[in-house]
Formats: C-alpha cells, structure tokens, sequence
C-alpha cells in the first residue's frame, strides 16, 4: 500500500500550482493531434521532464484531464502540450481557441532521472510529448548522448526531415528525424508501420534493437530506457529492457480524479519488497521502474 | 495564517469548526494532499475526514477506478488504506491539529472489526470517528450493513461502547427509509450524520461490452446527486432534529448555492468531496459565498441558517410516503 509520500517538513507543499491560464496557440495536427500553448509561469518554472499537468476541459465537465507536459519555458511561461482526442474531454478541450482560457494545475508527480551516459528516450503517439520534455532537459548536459526513437501510426505532428546526425545500427533509408530535436543537436530517429517517408517500418523495439545490437558492450552498459506510450508499446520496451538488462523508467496513464494523490482512483500494480503495492500514478508516479510494473 | 471569518464558525459535537466546509473521506487522502497545491489550505475548512481505515491493511479494488460520467463521476477505490495502526502510528503524528480537526473514517466487514478500528481510534488524538456503514465498494459489511436498519444501530452500538469521542454516523441513500435507519442509530448512540454516502451506479464500455470499473458497479458522486442527496438530508433532519443531532449535509455541492440549500436543509456542516476535483481552490470561495448571503439576509451565525427551510404545504413527500407522481 502506498503510504502519503510526503516528510514531516512538509516540502511537499505548495509544489502544485493552479492558474486560469491564457491559451497562447492551439494548433491541429492530422490524426486529431493537437499542440496546446498556455500561459502559466509557475508550472512552466518548476516543469521536469516526465511531469504532467491536470487541465478543465469545459465548465460542464466535473473532472480535469491529466496532460504530459511536452516543453515548458522558464523565462517566457508558456508550456506546451500535445495530446490527441480520444473521448468526450479531450475533444472539448480541442474547441478551446487562442485567446480563451483554461484552469491549469502543476507541475505534478514525480520527474524522470537519468544516470546513464547514453540515454535512449522512446516515445510512442501520445507518448512522444514527454520524450521531448526529457530530450531538451538532457540537451543542456554534457557527455550525455541521448537517442530518441518516436513511433506513431499516424502522421507525425510535425515534418520529418533528413537526420544530419549519424547513428550506428541505423537500416539503409531509416533517416527521418525530428527537427526540433535535430535543432539541439539531439540525434532521432521515426518508426511506423505505416511506410512512411524515412521511418522504419516496424515497431520502435525493433529499431532500438538494431541500435543496441550495433554498440560495443562497453557503449550499452551506458545505456539506460525511457518510455513512454501506449500499454502494448511499454511492455515491448521493458521486456526489451530486461534482454539487454537496462535499466528502464516508463511513464504511465490512467484516469485521474484528483491529481494530488487524494483518492487513490488512478493507481497501478507495481511489484514491491512484499508482494504487491498499488501505487497512485499522479504522485507516486507517473515515472516508475518499469521492471516493478511490466 | 489567514483564518474563516469568525461569523462561518461553530461548535460541532464539541468541536470547534472553523468553517461548515468539511472535506470528505476518500477525496483527500490523510489529509495533507491538497497542501500541495499553492493557495490551499486546510485552515479555510472546519474539519478533514481521512480515507476510510480498516483493521488490516486493504490494497483496494483493480482499475480503472474512477470514470467521469454526466455531471458527476463513479469511483470504485475499495478502500484502500494502510490499516488503522499505521495510520495511528505514521500518518496522525504528521498532521497539524492546530490547522483544522481531523476526523477519522471507519469501516469493516464484521461487526468486531468496526468496533476495534473505533476502540483504537479512541485513543488517538483523532477529534472524532465517523462510521461508514455506507461504502458501495465493498464486498462484506459496508452498505450491507448500512441498508439493513438492525446492522446499522448494530454498529452504532459497538463503536458507542468503545469511544466517547463524537460518532458520526455515515448514511447511505441506497436504501427505501433512510429516516428510519437514522432514528435507529440515533437510539443506538449517534451523536451525528453523515448524509449522504454514493449512490451505486454503473457505467459501460459499449465497444469492449464491459464496464469502465474493474469492480463493475461503483458509487456515483459530483452534481448529479445532489438533487438527492438534499431530500435525503432533508428527512434525516425531520428525525435529528428533536434530538439535536447535526448533520453533515453532501453530495455534489460545487459551490455557495448548493452549500447554502444543504443548510437550510437541515445540515449544520456540509461536505465538499468531488468539487475539489475540478477547483482545488473552491474552500474560500463557498466560505465567501455563504458569507455574503448571510449578509445580505442579515444572519450573524451560520448556525441560524440550518433548518430554516419553508415547506410548501404538501409536506408528505419528504417523509418518504407521499407519492410524488
Ligand atoms: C474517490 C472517492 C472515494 C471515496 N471514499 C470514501 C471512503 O473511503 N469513505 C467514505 O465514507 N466515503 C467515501 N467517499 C464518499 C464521499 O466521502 C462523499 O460522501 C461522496 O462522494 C458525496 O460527496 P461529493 O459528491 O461532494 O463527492 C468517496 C468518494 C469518492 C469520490
Ligand atoms: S488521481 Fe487521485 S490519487 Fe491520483
């Protein structure tokens, strides 16, 4: 069982902020992606990589909707956002145009940490947005090398291009990377099943294989997994994780009421010293060791 | 530190309550959750019901839990909860009972196991025991016992006979005679009302044919039974009354107006559980909307308000017998 994870200092106060925040930008992406931009300096100063933020929807909606923070910027405020509709909410949420506002609450649960030298970052659709947030945080490291891999069955939200950084292991063709992240000198690369222009065909465990398989032992044993995506995805990862034995952090979803660790609605089985622990996947989570989870 | 205006205070059972506004078991954890946020605090609400504690440790139901639903949302937690002596032990040595009262939320799923959580409970510095005959969740004892009026004043007697600290009995509205539960529990020894509890509900996953809870049916709180949950506070009070036994009115208030109709109703405190959910920051905001009422009707103490609803003259439906058709 997850005890209340804060000390008798009480350092967990007032980490979470909640602000009515103007919608800077919300742009639409095929595949009903969308990229949201508010205004919310607190969250945008405490944001780590890995952390969400728990967004209304509409005034008619009794719940808020927790939402992976994908870039947060310190100096001007804004954070971004990238989710796609998937129900009722998010397609509400969609029809917030710039201008308007939303309640938006965080920077919450608990962040990614990276030890290892050569981080390889795997984001699957919704589950790309995270990855970033860890990619630019790591670009502000040296010595560390991270690899991104992004996976998606439909159009990425954004326009591949040619990667000028090069990576062992690659496939003949499997060039396309992600701009933004090519911009900060950041090496990734794209797979789908859906042959599009420059992606792998095939699953992001398959490509990250081809890049592993192409390190010397030395090389791996810097390697640590970072992942975030849909179930199916998370556990090819870990089991992944687990051949080559890396260490593995993956982030979770689940639906959330309150956000603040209050009513245990949005837990998940994680293996513990004894047994089983249901762990609240808004503040205990949503990183944890995939190992305890897959 | 910046307390309730002093018009919104009371005494409850005893306790001084700083606020009407008390934050409902299973929404708020142990009570130090929504410290998290900047700008909460647990200063702006009379007292915190902490997540309902059993014997032993629970882990709880599987997910999903929780599914939003048409202005209001079902939860199927299960009481999970560390067990009462870790929450003795670890988590009460946490609190600051100089920022508000704490009370406790019992449940079981026998008669000695309601009546060992309250025995332990009883000492400890908890300010009072509230009693969950009522939790939809679970597969022995809680609502089991709630709808059967004889289980219910059953509890009521084995937790009276292990703690003179203030027992808050917590009623569920799935049950025909609600009225009739609480005039056995006050007889039993209750010294207060929790009204109400979730309604049980459903929701289903048409594409995958099952439902969105892993426990299948769950209990329904938020907006949508509010309506309900007012009539229901309403006839607890028809009986509480003559023995002045308050009551903690909820079910869906999200805001002054709701708070206010609970009141008038016939509760003297009001619970606050899934609003929080959607504005974290909405304790200061009924504290200041029940305030301006009271203002604008010129009452010096929120203790004037409660029960003071008109009934038009067909006053036979609230009773429960009266049909409304
Ligand atoms: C997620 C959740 C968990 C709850 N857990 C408990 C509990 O452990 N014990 C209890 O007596 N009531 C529990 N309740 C019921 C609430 O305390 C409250 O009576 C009910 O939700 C109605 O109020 P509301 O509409 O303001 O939320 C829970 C409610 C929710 C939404
Ligand atoms: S959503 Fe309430 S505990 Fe996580």
């Amino acid at each position: 069982m997850a005890s209340p994870s804060y000390s008798a200092n009480k350092s967990h106060r007032n980490t979470i902020f909640v602000v009515d925040a103007e919608i800077l930008r919300h742009e639409v992406y095929p595949g009903h992606q969308h990229i949201l931009r508010v205004q919310a300096e607190d969250c945008a100063r405490q944001a780590r990589p890995g952390q969400f933020a728990h967004l209304t929807v509409d005034r008619q909606r009794p719940m808020r909707r927790p939402i992976s923070i994908m870039r947060a910027s310190p100096d001007q405020g804004w954070v971004d956002f990238l989710y796609k509709v998937a129900g009722e909410g998010t397609r509400l949420l969609s029809q917030r145009k710039a201008g308007e506002t939303i309640s938006v609450m965080g920077p919450i649960g608990k962040p990614f940490t990276v030890k290892e030298k050569k981080p390889l970052l795997i984001g699957g659709g919704v589950g790309m947005p995270p990855m970033i947030c860890l990619a630019e945080a790591l670009r502000r490291q040296v010595d560390v090398q991270p690899l991104v891999i992004l996976g998606s069955e439909i159009p990425f939200p954004f326009d591949s291009k040619p990667s000028q950084l090069m990576l062992q292991g690659m496939p003949d063709g499997v060039i396309g990377g992600m701009p933004l992240l090519e911009d900060w000198g950041i090496a990734s690369r794209l797979a789908s099943l859906q042959g599009y222009p420059g992606c792998y065909e095939g699953y992001v465990t398959d490509l990250a294989k081809h890049w592993l398989e192409a390190l010397s032992a030395d090389q791996r044993a810097q390697v640590g997994v970072y992942a975030c995506g849909p179930e199916p995805m998370l556990r090819a990862v870990v089991n992944l994780a687990r051949e080559y034995q890396l260490p593995v952090q993956v982030s979770l979803e689940e639906f959330m009421a309150c956000a603040v660790g209050g009513c245990a609605g949005c837990v998940v089985a994680v293996k513990a010293e004894q047994g089983v622990a249901m762990q609240r996947v808004c503040v205990d989570g949503p990183v944890f060791d995939g190992l305890r989870v897959y | 530190m910046s307390q309730p205006d002093p018009r919104l205070a009371q005494t409850f059972c005893g306790m001084s309550f700083a606020s009407p506004l008390i934050l409902l078991s299973g929404c708020v954890g142990f009570g130090e959750e929504y410290t998290r946020i900047e700008g909460f605090s647990n200063r702006d609400c009379g007292a915190i019901c902490l997540k309902g504690t059993t014997a032993a440790p629970r882990s709880g139901n599987p997910p999903h839990r929780i599914y939003e639903t048409s202005s209001g949302m079902l939860n199927a937690i299960g009481l999970q909860n560390p067990g009462v002596d870790h929450v003795i032990q670890n988590i009460l040595p946490e609190l600051d009972f100089n920022e508000t009262r704490f009370i406790a939320n019992v449940s079981g799923s026998t008669l000695e196991e309601y009546r060992e959580v309250t025995r332990k409970f009883n000492d400890s510095p908890i300010d009072a025991i509230e009693v969950n005959i009522s939790c939809p969740n679970v597969k022995a004892g809680g609502v089991t016992f709630g709808n059967d009026p004889d289980m219910s004043a059953k509890v009521v007697e084995a937790c009276r006979e292990v703690t003179a600290k203030p027992l808050i009995i917590k009623l569920s509205p799935n049950q025909t005679d609600i009225a009739g539960n609480a005039a056995g529990c006050i007889e039993a020894g209750a010294d207060a009302f929790a009204v109400i509890n979730t309604l049980m509900g459903m929701a289903i996953d048409i594409e995958n044919r099952r439902p969105y809870i892993g426990n299948n049916q769950s209990g329904l709180s938020g907006p949508a039974i509010k309506p309900i949950a007012l009539l229901k506070c309403h006839q607890v009070y028809q009986v509480s009354k003559a023995h002045d036994i308050p009551i903690i009115g909820q079910g869906g208030i999200t805001n002054a107006v709701d708070a206010i109709e609970f009141l008038l109703a016939g509760a003297s405190a009001v619970g606050i559980g899934t609003a929080l959910f959607y504005d974290p920051l909405v304790l200061p905001k009924i504290n200041q909307g029940i305030l301006d009422y009271m203002h604008r009707h010129k009452i010096q103490c929120i203790t004037e308000l409660t029960g003071t609803l008109q009934l038009n003259s067909a006053d036979s439906v609230l009773t429960g017998t009266g049909c409304s058709c």
